[in-house]
């Protein structure tokens, strides 16, 4: 008590002094080393797991928790992204894989300290990860997709060793490793604050967090901002040294026009979620850094609902495929900032690729179109209802207004329907919209993952209420495939089936555009499409 | 002193007899909110993995698998123990949220109705003074430009002048300057902890902040004002009285502020208090324009995502004001016109 009495007063101290002794070129060197990003959405949690956590709490999560390894970075298209493949130690400063893949050592760096000086042991880890498969957290259906199920598998061999035991060899355990989840918390500081009904002390992690992250929460307001200084000792990045900005200020501001007005006035540094026309504009103006990236773990679809009549027939499914107007919905709604998965040539017909996903050869045909729907012997056309919500409205009003004139051509009269995202979230999971725009994201984004998770099952993520037994069996087989070769023959196996079937139309890959002052400098396009605040620096 | 006593006995009767009315919005809002389609457990599962397992275990945390009439009985102990449950959206209790937030909202709209009324009110007495004048025809075209332009088309001009293109006014992002430090919080309006903590650089940093969006809201209640006390003054300036006043040779100021606007104010003083109301609920725009921290913004992304308690206790709040304001206006009736409180 006497010393933490004792720190504040410390604290207040050179506060105090610091404030009489500010002068301006003091605030504008401490502004230089503050990088102060600006978004639309807000952090409502510090700790990631807790059900209902934004992207903004992931990416804030990122660091101010250290997980046990984490992604390494690749150059795709001359731009930095997320690697899936390289996977590099971060509180483990090595880890080494069975031959039978059957387990997994990590060893613990030996110098790792929690934000509270106590050093990081195989307990900690040991807890965190029991924690992640044991408790009712968001982490539990993660850890699920890399076969890590049961506290049974995480094992203490010495303070400063663990072993992950999995029942069969599973590609995407590692990685499930290194995403937002499996957190590396302070167990002795988390079990002080468990309760009977709380074990695992998830109402107190939520307002505090207990890490041994690159950034120290200072401020949390939830809905306004969040204040976070650097961790001197951290030294888990890349270059084994603290991270770059010495102050981190995550701040809400919801109307966009704002955010473009701030970051073009210097005022903020970074902002990632402008509207198009902004960054088109802004990027004209060639006075700041724009980076834009199509977000490979990302797809838009254009999707149907398969058991709802007519969509429930294959060619009123490609009609409607060869009936969008595809380059003028890219046009309007992005301003043709993306990847278009649109207008590819398949030779011989067959898919170039096993990946997922790949540009599908269909565009505008209107002959083509009428010819399907009289194949499904509805020459005349139909009427259907068009969904998306007000969150994405920005995009979906023109795409919306240009789906229903194009359909119009052949005969389908399409009445837009713009709802509430909850009740757009409900009537998906409830299986009730019979055509709709909607996006998916995959952060370990492998053909079967895709397949597996969007195509299969009755749950909310299968837009299309695909049931295709091939399609799942193939896919299934596949997450175990070691054979790169087969795993490849697969895919293709898999984007073909797509292709015939059209359970739904994956329209592109919507850029993510980072705006920045020219001064920052190391934005990598993240996992999480949020920011990684370690990866940047000032010049 | 009776006069006193019988307008704050008045004020009492007024404020038991809208307690059922209270009740009323209570069970009104809670039944709404369920009868809307969306479902908040939905919603919040939504990380990239989450299926039926973690939607069922947010409805039970919510309590959302209880029939209604238990959720409804449990939803009013909380209430009347001042629990207002915890927002999904921001991880707190909604309580907490509002009484944070709360502040943050009223400091705008009193300031905002301030400048209105500052402005509305001598606008229509120069305007009833001379009706049929150009002066009249400028007060009337100012009042139509306010009024209809939106509050975040002039928001949003407003910062694209003054910050933008100037730079006159600081980043139109919330209360305060993000690098300044906060005055101990006493009662929560920025610009009376600043005073109070005797920090002047900080008084003026939180006024310039408050400025444009108080201005954004003050010019779309200036014409419901300003049209007001202009209709009401033509009537006073035309009666007996100050005819009589007029003949026996009082000064202009006397005859104009004294007899006439003291008379015409009371339809003023109603007007003030609906707009107060309605500015405090539906200033959302400026709230969001301007990313201020206000009950309105919060009310709005939590009805968005069907965050339940957040909306049932904004609404409450707004219920509980409204009731609260038309007490003022009833006592701020006596004060102008004696003869109110006879009745």
């Amino acid at each position: 008590m006497s010393f933490e009495m004792s720190k504040r007063s410390l604290f207040a101290a050179t506060a105090l002094l610091a404030v009489t002794l500010a002068v301006p070129s003091a605030h504008a060197q401490s502004r230089a080393e503050t990088l102060r990003y600006v978004t639309g959405a807000t952090v409502n949690t510090l700790d990631p797991n807790i059900p209902g956590s934004t992207r903004e709490a992931f990416a804030l999560s990122m660091s101010s928790y250290d997980r046990l390894v984490s992604f390494g970075r690749k150059q795709l298209n001359g731009k930095w992204v997320f690697d899936l493949d390289t996977i590099t130690g971060e509180l483990a400063e090595s880890y080494s894989v069975s031959a039978d893949g059957l387990k997994i050592t990590f060893k613990l760096r030996s110098d790792a300290k929690f934000q509270d000086g106590s050093p990081v042991t195989a307990e900690d880890v040991k807890w965190s990860l029991d924690r992640c498969v044991t408790a009712p957290i968001l982490g539990k259906a993660q850890l699920l997709t890399g076969s890590l199920t049961s506290a049974d598998q995480f094992k203490v061999i010495d303070p400063l060793t663990i072993e992950v035991t999995l029942p069969k060899p599973d590609k995407l355990a590692l990685p499930n490793l290194a995403t937002v989840y499996p957190i590396i918390i302070n167990s002795k500081l988390a079990k002080a604050h468990a309760t009977a009904e709380d074990p695992w002390a998830l109402n107190w992690t939520k307002e505090n967090a207990a890490g041994s992250g690159a950034y120290i929460v200072e401020t949390f307001k939830p809905g306004e901002q969040v204040i976070a200084k650097r961790n001197d000792a951290w030294n888990r990045g890349t270059p084994d040294k603290p991270a770059a900005f010495k102050r981190l200020i995550i701040q809400s501001v919801p109307e966009p026009a704002t955010r473009a007005n701030l970051v073009e006035r210097g005022d903020a540094d970074l902002v990632i979620d402008l509207q198009a026309s902004d960054v088109q504009s802004l990027e004209g103006k060639g006075k700041l850094k724009v980076i834009s990236t199509p977000q490979y773990n990302a797809v838009t679809f254009i999707s149907m609902n398969n058991t709802i009549p007519p969509f429930d027939n294959v060619n009123v499914r490609r009609a409607i495929a060869y009936a969008l107007p595809y380059d003028d919905m890219f046009k309007a709604a992005l301003f043709s900032r993306g990847a278009p998965l649109y207008g590819a040539t398949w030779a011989d017909g067959k898919p170039p690729s096993g990946g997922y996903p790949i540009p599908q050869p269909i565009k505008l045909d209107l002959e083509k179109a009428k010819a399907y729907l009289k194949d499904a012997g509805m020459p005349d056309g139909f009427s259907t209802t068009f969904s998306f919500n007000v969150g994405q409205a920005a995009t979906a009003e023109p795409m919306a207004a240009l789906v229903k004139e194009s359909l119009g051509k052949i005969g389908i009269k399409v009445d837009i329907q713009k709802l509430p995202d909850a009740q757009m979230s409900t009537a998906i999971n409830e299986k009730k919209l019979p055509f709709f725009i909607e996006g998916i994201v995959a952060w370990l984004p492998s053909t079967d993952y895709f397949y597996r998770n969007f195509y299969t099952g009755k749950q909310r993520w299968n837009y299309s209420s695909t049931d295709n037994a091939e399609l799942e069996k193939i896919a299934q087989e596949a997450r175990f495939e070691a054979d790169k070769a087969k795993y490849e023959e697969e895919g293709k196996a898999l984007n073909a089936i797509h292709f015939d079937q059209m359970f739904q139309i994956p329209i592109w890959q919507a850029a993510q555009d980072a705006v920045m002052q020219p001064t920052v400098d190391g934005y990598v396009y993240q996992f999480t499409r949020q920011v990684d605040y370690r990866n940047l620096s000032r010049k | 002193m009776g006069t006193i006593g019988a307008t704050l006995l008045r004020a009492g009767r007024r404020f038991v007899s809208s307690l059922p009315a209270l009740f009323g919005v209570l069970v009104f809002t809670f039944l709404l909110m369920r009868v809307l389609p969306g479902d908040p457990a939905v919603f919040f599962a939504s990380g990239p993995n989450a299926g039926k397992e973690e939607i069922e275990v947010i409805r039970r945390q919510l309590g959302l698998d209880k029939p209604l009439p238990n959720q409804l009985v449990i939803y009013l102990t909380d209430v009347a123990r001042g629990n207002l449950g915890r927002s999904m959206m921001t991880g707190q209790a909604v309580a907490k949220d509002l009484k944070e937030r709360l502040p943050a909202s009223l400091e705008l709209t009193l300031t905002a109705l301030l400048i209105a009324l500052v402005s509305a009110v001598p606008l229509g007495v120069i305007a009833a003074l001379r009706p049929g004048s150009l002066v009249d025809h400028g007060v009337r075209l100012f009042c139509s430009l306010g009024v209809c332009v939106p509050t975040f088309v002039s928001g949003l001009l407003l910062i694209y002048v003054f910050y933008y293109l100037f730079g006159l006014a600081p980043d139109p992002t919330g209360r305060i300057d993000i690098f300044a430090s906060l005055p101990p919080q006493r009662t929560g309006f920025l610009i009376i902890d600043f005073l109070l903590a005797g920090d002047v650089e900080g008084w003026w940093a939180a006024a310039r902040q408050l400025m444009l969006p108080a201005v954004t809201m003050a010019l779309f209640v200036i014409a419901p004002l300003a049209r007001i006390t202009r209709a009401s003054m033509l009537v006073s300036l035309g009666s007996d009285f100050v005819r009589t006043a007029r003949s026996v040779g009082l000064s202009w100021w006397r005859i104009v502020v004294t007899y006439a606007l003291r008379n015409a104010i009371l339809p003023v003083i109603t007007i003030a208090g609906i707009v107060f109301s309605t500015m405090l609920g539906a200033n959302v725009l400026v709230e969001k324009v301007f990313s201020w921290p206000g009950v309105a913004s919060y009310a709005l992304d939590a009805l968005l995502v069907s965050d339940y308690a957040p909306v049932q206790g904004f609404v409450l709040l707004m219920a509980t004001i409204f009731v609260i304001v038309n007490l003022l206006v009833d006592v701020l009736y006596g004060i102008a016109d004696p003869r109110a409180t006879v009745a």
